[in-house]
């Protein structure tokens, strides 16, 4: 899957590309932990271009935010398309995962508001 | 009615075959897009268990059907396997109230497909193992 980035002061955006699935999720996975590593102020993971996700995909998440808050570093999901959101509903990570409409109330969550 | 199947062996590497011949058979039966989601999610979840959990050592690798059939506003999708028996829906649910650090990262795969189903039914006959997985479509 494709992921892009985007750095900047209030946060580092990561958008993933496409499909979730077992075959994608150690790539996306190593790549947020390649983030996480360089310290950002907080990470937003953009799913408004995430189709699809099993329960390999929602593995990143749980790992990548568990690492983020260990290095207290904000994590937020957000963007979530309707398919995408009821997976996260169904197995809890709606309630254990820090989410928002999309990155700019993330942003405004973080205390800076889009531009 | 329409009806489908595909064999395959045991390997993460047909994942990516299955979801196809899926999708396929949902374009050609002209299903509603929308609701390929669910299906998808459970031919992964249970084939990569097959994958990961399915083989005994020194034994040669399972063989995966999985078979697809739309009737009457209702589609099915049923997977079987020659691995060593074993009923997925006999795991436990996972803790859903658990907190971020203790949830474990596995045993939510099988959760899903039965919350995302309407009826998942697993039978052991012969050699084979079945599970199979339907949901109306509206």
């Amino acid at each position: 899957m494709n992921v892009t980035f985007e750095t900047a002061t209030a946060a580092t955006v990561a958008r993933p590309q496409g499909r979730l699935d077992f075959g994608a999720a150690a790539g996306l996975q190593q790549q947020l932990e390649e983030v996480i590593a360089q310290k950002p102020a907080a990470l937003v993971v953009d799913c408004a271009q995430l189709e699809y996700v099993s329960s390999a995909g929602l593995r990143v998440f749980l790992v990548a935010a568990r690492a983020a808050k260990a290095a207290n570093i904000p994590f937020i999901a957000c963007g979530l398309q309707a398919s995408v959101r009821e997976v996260f509903d169904v197995s809890g990570f709606t309630r254990i995962l820090e989410i928002h409409a999309d990155t700019a109330a993330a942003l405004t969550h973080l205390g800076t508001p889009a531009a | 009615m329409i009806e489908r199947s595909l064999c395959v062996v045991s390997d993460a590497a047909q994942l990516q075959s299955l979801t196809e011949f899926l999708q396929q058979f949902w374009n050609d039966a002209q299903l509603p897009p929308a609701g390929a989601f669910p299906f998808e999610l459970a031919l992964e979840e249970v084939f990569m268990n097959v994958v990961m959990h399915g083989t005994h050592p020194g034994q040669p690798v399972p063989r995966v059907t999985l078979r697809l059939s739309w009737d009457d506003g209702q589609a099915a999708l049923v997977i079987e396997d020659d691995g060593p028996a074993f009923d997925p829906l006999s795991l436990p649910s996972p803790d859903l109230n658990a907190p971020i650090e203790e949830r474990p990262v596995g045993g939510l795969g099988v959760f899903l497909v039965r919350e995302l189903m309407d009826e998942v039914t697993y039978q052991h006959t012969g050699t084979l193992n079945q599970l199979r997985m339907t949901k109306s479509l509206k």
